[in-house]
């Protein structure tokens, strides 16, 4: 009697995941790379004793409070939805997956929530260096909290550190180094954390290009532009090696992931010569590209850093998961049958040959006749191979897109970086208004590239959850079409009234600019402040 | 003892003191935002009110948290389960939590008295709904919960959520859970307040003291004639699997069979009901820490109560009964629960010692804020 | 005193560094180019805002208009 999954509400779940996860990220981001370049702005005011430097963190202190705040209520939601939609995930890998996720909250999260009040509200009441030994932890927190969330994410990209236990009929830990030393954990992290710095450069500079378009706080605006600047030069270089990094590794450990990524239907048997896909309609149905521009001699150097690495095209990748998939369904079948008898040893033989290939059998289920696996006869194994090898490769169409948009907004961001910087630093910003038109108008770019990075990782990962084992089709709980509804409505209206709130605060703020005349923070008139107050209500304060 | 079985016990231990901590300090924070609109009957009170918890409620906030984490890692089975079967509480338990981080930070940055009202409503929601919540959680669990698992572990659910919503016997738990918050908050209200704020909390609280007692002593009452769940011939150091079948049977009255066996666990209880009796005297004598300190321990007696009764169980199945989710089949791997305790013996005590540093930095009594001060909450 | 203390804590965050070059050169290249690239990011960028100011001041001196 296996269990009917309902298709709708699996659909229902990845859509309230994605867009929860995708909201989320729109905080992230900015949090993680703002948090070190207010560190660098406090580094050089203690250095220097400038005070025009202690304004500049507060003032970018103050929008960073607005966007930290909303970071954090969001991030409760993705603690939260493992558990209420992904039932038989988190049954499945919980061992691992959940032990990151833990020790995210004791190492890191806890870190950042408890210094950032101090670091709004301590300025009078701590040294100004331990206030800016308080300000590199806040920073250094929130990092830490990106990297074990990433170890987490590693984990489903590529499986490491756990194996699959018959008896215990999930994945369990077996080896801690083997989990955080992941090589996409490690290249994702770096890729994620330095994505972030880019984004609080790119949100410094252009805020700076509009007070230096409109005259306004001119000594903040252009050290501000300097700093974030050289900051964005350096983090794009940095994303964009470690983009290349991550891609050679996914080479290895996503195969699916990579031809989709750049929509490879056939294996180009001469690597040296082939191309790669600068533009491409890919056509799922008709196993091909629709139309495509190419250019020759570049593809496998760019992907395996080598000139003679074959890389696998999509039909092949299907044809070579159907052997799997048959030893899938074995590997099944005979775990049910360890399962209702645990003296069966001859089931668990066969259990253990065909252990590795058991996601594919998994994967199998919802193509099964009645997604019963023990129903997969002579007759009716052709149709569902063939249905299973095609769902294990992901959306062509949104990878190919979603990635080359990412490319284009991180490569856009150089260019500009570097000509940014280098005005900066030839101290001429000023004279070339265009510069600062396109620096104010390419505000989305890191924002854009974030949210379509993360669609490219995801997506690029379907059909599982955790690549290999644990296909998402079973993954999701088994919940009602309503349920789904009342919770995806709820979520619509509580995270559009958020952004809008955001928004409107992040706009009013940055419009009004740091206030000269108060450089010391008043203590708080209601005391004792503490974690989580709005940096930005000192704004108001000083307007008065 | 096996070293696995010492870890699933001190894993539930840990679990057990998470769950307290939660409610002391996260419930503290969700009685004064109950309270808001009654103790603070004009706008200078409940900004006054809301100050009072201003520095500590998102540190405390945390703690909940990294309660999700710690099931995660340490109980998989238990979160996977517990969090889908409550959907529909879960999500709006999880919706008043987000709510109320954004009513702190908005409440106060507009002067309109129909946008600052309109933010006291929500404090009310977001402060009672998952008191309510985590009482009624209690309440289901002890009753039994109608989910089993297909051999495959995804779970199977057999009750809609109206049953956990609207059941009697829950009601009676999330309202003794929410008159603890309120008494909580009452005494944080009085330690850090002035008057009126002071005596109005000074009121309410003594008498939700006695309210509780009446709860707790009815729930009793309840839950010893209710059906319990007794695990006959267990194995500790069993493999964690949820689809292995455990020899359980429900029985009228199994709830107190821990206490049968070990009648020294009669304590409990009584410590519980003495701590709330003396709590309000101690309020309306004027003794504000203590009464805070009494709440704390009303708490832990309370939870324990809970705890203990239905230990090795941590939440039973009415479905299939040998598929309850207990101490025994419900952990981590050894592996995960040593790492586990490793990390966790290194950053508790690294937190505490960081978090005292900062309370002590930012130190100070609460004034009424200025109605201009935007820089207040 | 003073001295050696400020020597002692230098000493304990060069093995602090060197132990961790060690163990994360080997098994976590990229962590390790985090942690030098970030640190040398910061440095560049505060270089840089140290580096406006000194040309602020040159030419102010110069008696040119200010920018």
């Amino acid at each position: 009697m296996d269990m009917i999954i309902n298709p709708t509400v699996v659909e229902l779940s990845r859509m309230q995941f994605a867009l929860t996860a995708l909201y989320h990220f729109l905080f992230v981001p900015l949090t993680l790379g703002l948090s070190f370049i207010l560190a660098t702005m406090e580094t050089v005011y203690v250095v220097t004793k400038r005070p025009i430097y202690k304004e500049m963190t507060q003032f970018w202190g103050k929008l960073f409070g607005i966007n930290f705040a909303l970071g954090v209520a969001t991030g409760l939601t993705m603690e939260f939805e493992f558990g209420t939609n992904w039932s038989m995930y988190s049954h499945f890998v919980g061992d691992i997956f959940g032990t990151p996720l833990a020790i995210e909250g004791l190492m890191a999260f806890f870190m950042e929530s408890t210094f950032v009040g101090v670091m709004f509200f301590g300025w009078d009441r701590l040294s100004p260096k331990a206030h800016l030994v308080v300000t590199y932890l806040v920073a250094l927190g929130s990092n830490l909290s990106a990297l074990w969330i990433l170890i987490a994410n590693g984990f489903m990209q590529d499986p490491r550190g756990g194996t699959f236990d018959p008896n215990t009929m999930r994945m369990q830990f077996t080896s801690f180094i083997g989990l955080i030393f992941n090589p996409d954990a490690q290249a994702k992290f770096v890729h994620t954390s330095i994505a972030g710095f880019v984004t609080g450069s790119m949100f410094v500079m252009a805020v700076s290009a509009y007070y230096l378009l409109n005259k306004k706080h001119r000594d903040l605006a252009l050290r501000s532009f300097r700093i974030a600047s050289i900051f964005g030069v350096i983090s794009s270089v940095g994303v964009i090696t470690l983009g290349d990094a991550l891609g050679y590794i996914d080479a290895h450990a996503q195969p699916t992931k990579l031809a989709a990524m750049e929509a490879i239907w056939k294996t180009d048997t001469h690597p040296v010569s082939a191309a790669w896909n600068l533009i491409a309609i890919p056509d799922r149905q008709a196993q091909k590209n629709v139309f495509e521009i190419g250019i020759p001699y570049i593809l496998t150097p760019l992907l395996t850093h080598t000139e003679t690495t074959v890389i696998p095209g999509i039909i092949d990748l299907e044809q070579q998961a159907k052997p799997k998939i048959e030893n899938g369904i074995k590997a099944m079948l005979a775990l049910k049958a360890y399962n209702a008898n645990h003296s069966d040893t001859s089931a668990l033989a066969t259990f253990k040959q065909y252990e590795n290939d058991m996601g594919y059998g998994f994967l199998a289920k919802q193509f099964a006749p009645d997604q019963d696996l023990a129903k997969v006869n002579q007759a009716n194994l052709p149709s569902v191979l063939d249905k299973t090898a095609n769902a294990t490769i992901p959306n062509v169409w949104v990878e190919f897109w979603a990635f080359r948009i990412m490319v284009a907004a991180g490569f856009a961001m150089l260019v500009l970086f570097a000509f940014a910087a280098y005005y900066s630093l030839k101290n001429q910003v000023e004279r070339h208004p265009l510069l600062l038109k396109v620096a104010l108008w390419s505000i989305s770019l890191p924002w854009i590239a974030c949210e379509f990075g993360w669609i490219t990782a995801e997506n690029g990962r379907q059909p599982w959850t955790v690549y290999g084992w644990l296909p998402t089709f079973v993954s999701a709980s088994s919940h009602s079409v309503a349920y789904m509804v009342f919770s995806l409505i709820g979520f619509a209206i509580l995270y559009s009234s958020f952004i809008i709130a955001e928004l409107y605060l992040m706009f009013k703020y940055a419009r009004l600019g740091p206030q000269e005349e108060h450089h010391g923070d008043a203590a708080p008139a209601a005391g004792g402040g503490l974690a989580g107050k709005p940096a930005f209500a000192k704004a108001s304060l000083d307007r008065q | 003892m096996d070293a696995y079985v010492f870890l699933k016990v001190l894993w539930w231990l840990l679990l057990g003191i998470l769950l307290m901590g939660l409610a002391i300090m996260v419930g503290m924070d969700m009685g004064v935002g109950t309270l808001l609109r009654f103790v603070g009957k004009n706008d200078a009170e409940r900004r006054t009110v809301l100050n009072i918890v201003g520095p500590h409620w998102d540190g405390n906030q945390v703690w909940f948290i990294l309660g999700g984490g710690a099931i995660f890692a340490a109980f998989p089975s238990l979160y996977a389960t517990s969090f889908s079967v409550f959907y529909i509480v879960m999500i709006l338990l999880l919706f008043s939590m987000i709510m109320r981080p954004v009513a702190f930070e908005y409440r106060s940055k507009v002067p309109a008295e129909k946008w600052r009202d309109t933010w006291d409503w929500a404090f009310l929601i977001s402060g009672a709904v998952p008191m309510i919540v985590y009482g009624a959680a209690f309440g289901n669990i002890l009753e039994g919960v109608g989910f089993h698992f297909g051999w495959d572990g995804q779970y199977y659910q057999t009750e809609s959520f109206l049953s956990y919503l609207l059941n009697p016997f829950a009601i009676l738990c999330g309202l003794l859970s929410l008159s603890l918050a309120i008494y909580q908050g009452a005494a944080m209200l009085m330690i850090r307040g002035t008057d009126p704020i002071y005596s109005r909390a000074k009121k309410i609280g003594s008498v939700a003291a006695l309210v509780s007692v009446v709860l707790f002593v009815i729930g009793g009452f309840w839950v010893s004639g209710m059906d319990g769940y007794v695990l006959h011939h267990a194995d500790p150091a069993m493999p964690a699997n949820i689809s292995t079948p455990q020899d359980v049977t429900r029985v009228a009255g199994a709830w107190l069979h821990n206490y049968a066996a070990a009648p020294i666990l009669w304590l409990i209880p009584v410590v519980a009901i003495l701590a709330m009796l003396a709590g309000s005297l101690a309020m309306r004598a004027n003794k504000s820490t203590l009464a805070w300190w009494l709440g704390a321990v009303a708490w832990i007696g309370v939870l324990s109560t809970a705890g203990v009764s239905m230990f090795p169980f941590l939440m039973p199945s009415s479905d299939n009964p040998a598929q309850s989710i207990t101490v025994w089949n419900a952990t981590g791997s050894a592996y995960n629960l040593v790492w586990m305790t490793i990390f966790s013996a290194i950053f508790v005590p690294t937190i505490i010692a960081y978090t005292t540093w900062c309370f002590r930095v930012m130190r100070g009594k609460v004034k009424s804020p200025s109605p201009s001060d935007t820089h207040a909450y | 005193m003073k001295n050696l203390l400020t020597f002692v804590s230098a000493a304990v965050i060069l093995g602090l560094a060197l132990f961790l070059s060690v163990i994360l050169g080997d098994y976590g290249p990229w962590y390790f180019a985090w942690l030098i690239g970030t640190t040398m990011i910061i440095l560049i960028s505060a270089a840089g805002a140290a580096m406006f100011d000194s040309q602020d001041e040159e030419l102010s001196q110069q008696g040119v208009s200010k920018r």
